[in-house]
């Protein structure tokens, strides 16, 4: 028992209950010794869940053992640069400050999360094969949908912040990130917001889809909102603080010679990423906030009857919630052209502008958001200024697809086609259904028309299956030797890729056909003479079939970790410094440094090299 | 190498600066009054915030140059720190900044009820501790670790004077002119945006008691002493969300 205690994870789950459990006791006594209820239809008032939510993140996180050496640091000792891992597995259920294992954490958790949002979507859907009521009753429908929402999106923010903390340090030539007890901690945190997220089902559940517009939001009924809303405001501390240690480490601990226009693409893809993370989580860390507290204290921020202003919440929500889009497919578009060099041996096409372009769409990302909101009632002149930014978009991201189309142009297809070759062609051709979809959206004429209906969630299941599922397997399957030292199962993944993609793709188009014909989103019944039932049931075989297709590749992860075909050197042949030294990667990476000579992708030209070794 | 200034012009430099606030300061206050113009009320608050980020912030000190010194030297390991710091205090203002936003949005041109003597002495007070933090990171910076005591001290003390004014007493003033937290909106704004700033100012003082009781201990020296530096920038930052939230508060607009 003792030495179950010992493990942190579990020692700081303990305490957050226990933090729970205080923080509830102790706003009930106050509310009942000043005479007020406090009792409610959950066991206990919102005020107390919600500060019961708070202490518990707080106890997690000081018992955890992530915040020990802050601690001495405030008692004014020093403490050691590194500390030594564990060797066992145990290391990834403690407080490790390394990033390589950080990183592993991360990658991990965004997987747990995957595939709890995607049971969350197959539940939901088996409901909307068939018209009327099913097993579900409209309350659960609606939580469900979501948070398979909003799961989905902290696990892809968990999953892009697990290949960034590996890679990036890797690839730039430094020993760990510039603050490895930030990045520890940005990990952690993240855990107990997942853990007020789940908590949200048994309190009544959470009915407003992942956006939480007020007025609905502010509906006193459910609680489960409340600890919806903490647990997004706990993890964009986690996404914010990650940022800001990967933008330090870009900027702080390159190696020699590394300068701008030699850095891998991966690498400005991801500091792109982490200037919007950075900055624009705040405004749905405050949105959110502000419901809670007009929710707890009666603010009537967003109440037309205390002269509040519903649409202003859509403003703060959609500054973040937009470019957080962009969040997440930058370091994916990142990946693919990454991969697609090494791959088929040949220079990447424009690495400037193809630099440049991450950076352009993180820029002008920030002036879009209002195109979600045409039909909100917003002043109707804000309307085609917000379209014609929208539109916009479509040139940085054209200026990727040119890149990789003339990089693939008479390069050499490997034979037989890797998985990661083949995940990434997948990522290009699912983005670019993503992408064509996208103007239609952008438009006000067509977008007032199309607005809430499935067409919308086809477009960015395309665009979010393009820009980040696709580029991430294919990164596991490029990088999982690194970690591991040994492959994955190629057949597994041939077999993973050709029954995730064609089951991916009648499941997005079918989206959007009946979205077309006037299927509503986020509703839990539809009238069964739109005729749509031939077509729900096609889409829920095909969730069941992408389903399938992960749990071949989560069972391929598992046996390669221990059975894999052993993959010490550099098996892709990879110009890249981290292929350079042996796999797994060593404890504190490069023994010697290296030092930049040449241009990452100059695949094919000969002579011609990207880093050197230093002599000792 | 950078000129490093004698420990007197320095300390004489804060002074300056300081005066230079406190006049800028009267002459918002005067302009409100007699001119009351949004765009330059803004201008003022602008040239407030530049002042404090330059002279009181040292943000140039982001650009220094650490060549030449290898990645593990404790200067370099202080320059990341430091734009660790300003990356935080970057995305912070995205906070205040949304909410000076949701101020103007939902309150226009209106302002609430609320004791203008009371308000220009909390910032007062605040535009002081400023300074006399400025003066402890200059003694400690100069190897004065007395001056430097009494400044943390002198510091905390109208610190924690601002929030007894903010909290303790405005709070409770504003309720009697029906600013209140659940009436309406104008309550839920004003409460919302002192109590935000308020959060900040009390981990501020926080941060100031951790670094006043090491420096007792004598662990911040002339050239380590980027607690001492982290603490001081963050509290001038607080400082500066200030000076944009009270003309949004007192002086912009008229009241109902």
């Amino acid at each position: 028992m003792k030495k179950i205690y010992s493990i942190p994870l579990v020692r700081g789950l303990v305490w957050l209950v226990v933090g729970l459990v205080i923080g509830i006791a102790a706003v009930a006594g106050i509310r009942a010794a000043l005479g007020l209820d406090a009792t409610g239809r959950y066991l206990f008032t919102e005020h107390a869940w919600v500060f019961g939510g708070f202490v518990g993140t707080l106890a997690f996180i000081a018992t955890h053992g992530v915040m020990g050496d802050w601690f001495k640091w405030w008692r004014g000792q020093d403490t050691p640069e590194h500390h030594e891992d564990p060797a066992s597995w145990l290391k990834y259920l403690g407080p490790s400050l390394d990033h390589k294992v950080i990183g592993i954490q991360y990658t991990i958790t965004a997987i747990i999360l995957l595939v709890v949002g995607g049971t969350f979507a197959l539940i939901f859907r088996t409901e909307l094969s068939f018209e009327g009521q099913q097993f579900l009753n409209p309350d659960q429908y609606n939580t469900l949908m979501s948070l398979h929402g909003m799961l989905m999106i902290v696990s892809i923010l968990l999953g892009i912040a697990g290949l960034m903390n590996y890679l990036v340090p890797l690839l730039i030539g430094a020993a760990d990130m510039a603050f490895p007890r930030l990045n520890a901690f940005s990990f952690w945190i993240a855990v107990p917001a997942a853990v007020w997220l789940l908590l949200s089902m048994p309190l009544g559940g959470v009915e407003t889809g992942w956006t939480g517009y007020p007025p609905l939001s502010a509906n006193p009924a459910k609680i489960g909102q409340q600890m919806f809303f903490l647990g997004v405001f706990v993890a964009g501390w986690s996404s914010v603080l990650g940022a800001l240690n990967l933008i330090a480490t870009v900027a702080r601990m390159r190696a020699k010679g590394m300068t701008a226009f030699r850095l891998p693409i991966f690498v400005w893809a991801s500091i792109a990423t982490s200037l919007i993370a950075l900055t624009a989580t705040q405004l749905i860390g405050l949105s959110f906030q502000m419901v809670m507290f007009q929710r707890l204290f009666g603010m009537g921020f967003f109440d037309p009857a205390k002269g509040g202003n519903p649409v202003l919440f859509q403003h703060l929500f959609w500054f973040y919630s937009h470019p957080a889009v962009y969040v997440f497919i930058l370091p994916g578009l990142g990946v693919v052209s990454e991969l697609l060099p090494p791959l088929i041996r040949k220079p990447l096409f424009g690495y400037k502008w193809v630099a440049m372009s991450s950076f352009g769409i993180a820029l002008v990302g920030f002036l879009v958001w209002a195109h979600h909101m045409f039909t909100s009632g917003m002043n109707e002149y804000l309307r085609v200024p917000f379209m014609y930014s929208t539109l916009l978009v479509a040139v940085p991201t054209g200026v990727k697809f040119f890149s990789w189309v003339a990089t693939i142009w008479k390069g050499k297809i490997p034979t037989p086609m890797p998985s990661a070759f083949l995940f990434t062609i997948g990522a290009i051709v699912v983005f670019l259904m993503g992408g064509l979809t996208g103007p239609p959206n952008a438009t006000v004429s067509t977008d007032l028309h199309l607005h809430d209906t499935y067409w919308i969630v086809g477009h960015f299941h395309d665009t979010l299956f393009g820009g980040f599922v696709f580029p991430f397997f294919a990164a596991l399957y490029y990088w999982f030797p690194k970690a591991t030292g040994r492959r994955l199962d190629e057949r597994l993944g041939r077999l993973h890729f050709w029954l995730m993609t064609p089951a991916f793709l009648v499941l997005s188009s079918g989206m959007m056909r009946i979205g077309l014909l006037g299927m509503r989103r986020r509703i839990f019944d539809y009238d069964p003479a739109l005729g749509f039932e031939n077509m729900h049931v096609t889409l829920t075989v095909a969730a069941f079939l992408i389903a399938f297709s992960i749990a071949i590749f989560i069972y391929n992860m598992i046996v390669s970790v221990k059975e894999g075909d052993p993959a010490p050197g550099n098996i892709w042949n990879s110009r890249s410094p981290e292929w350079q030294v042996p796999s797994p990667m060593p404890a504190h990476n490069y023994e010697t440094p290296f030092e930049v000579v040449g241009e990452p992708y100059d695949y094919g030209l000969p002579g011609s090299k990207y880093v050197e070794f230093m002599k000792k | 190498m950078t000129h490093t200034p004698d420990k007197k012009s320095a300390l004489n430099q804060g002074v300056v600066v300081f005066i230079y606030l406190a006049v800028l300061t009267a002459l918002e206050f005067a302009l409100a009054l007699f001119l009351p113009n949004v765009v330059l009320l803004g201008v003022v608050a602008l040239v407030k915030a530049a002042l404090v980020a330059y002279y009181y912030m040292h943000i140039y000190k982001l650009n220094r140059e650490d060549s030449g010194e290898g990645h593990d030297s404790l200067a370099y390991k202080i320059g990341t720190n430091r734009l660790g710091l300003w990356l935080f205090l970057l995305s912070d203002s995205f906070v205040f900044g949304g909410l000076l936003i949701s101020r103007f949005n939902l309150l226009g041109m209106t302002r609430p009820h609320l004791n203008q003597y009371l308000g220009f002495g909390v910032t007062a007070i605040l535009l002081i501790s400023s300074f006399f933090m400025n003066r402890a990171e200059t003694s400690i910076a100069h190897g004065d670790k007395k001056g430097f005591q009494t400044g943390i001290i002198i510091t905390m003390l109208l610190g924690l004077g601002f929030v007894v004014g903010v909290v303790g007493l405005e709070w409770q003033l504003a309720k009697i002119e029906e600013v209140i937290v659940n009436k309406d909106v104008v309550g839920g704004i004003f409460y919302m945006m002192t109590g935000m700033h308020a959060f900040h100012v009390l981990t501020g003082l926080i941060f100031l008691f951790l670094v006043w009781r090491n420096g007792r201990r004598g662990y911040f020296t002339a050239e380590n002493h980027w607690g001492v530096e982290a603490a001081a920038v963050y509290w001038h930052f607080v400082d500066v969300v200030w000076i944009f939230f009270y003309p949004a508060l007192y002086l912009i607009g008229s009241t109902p």
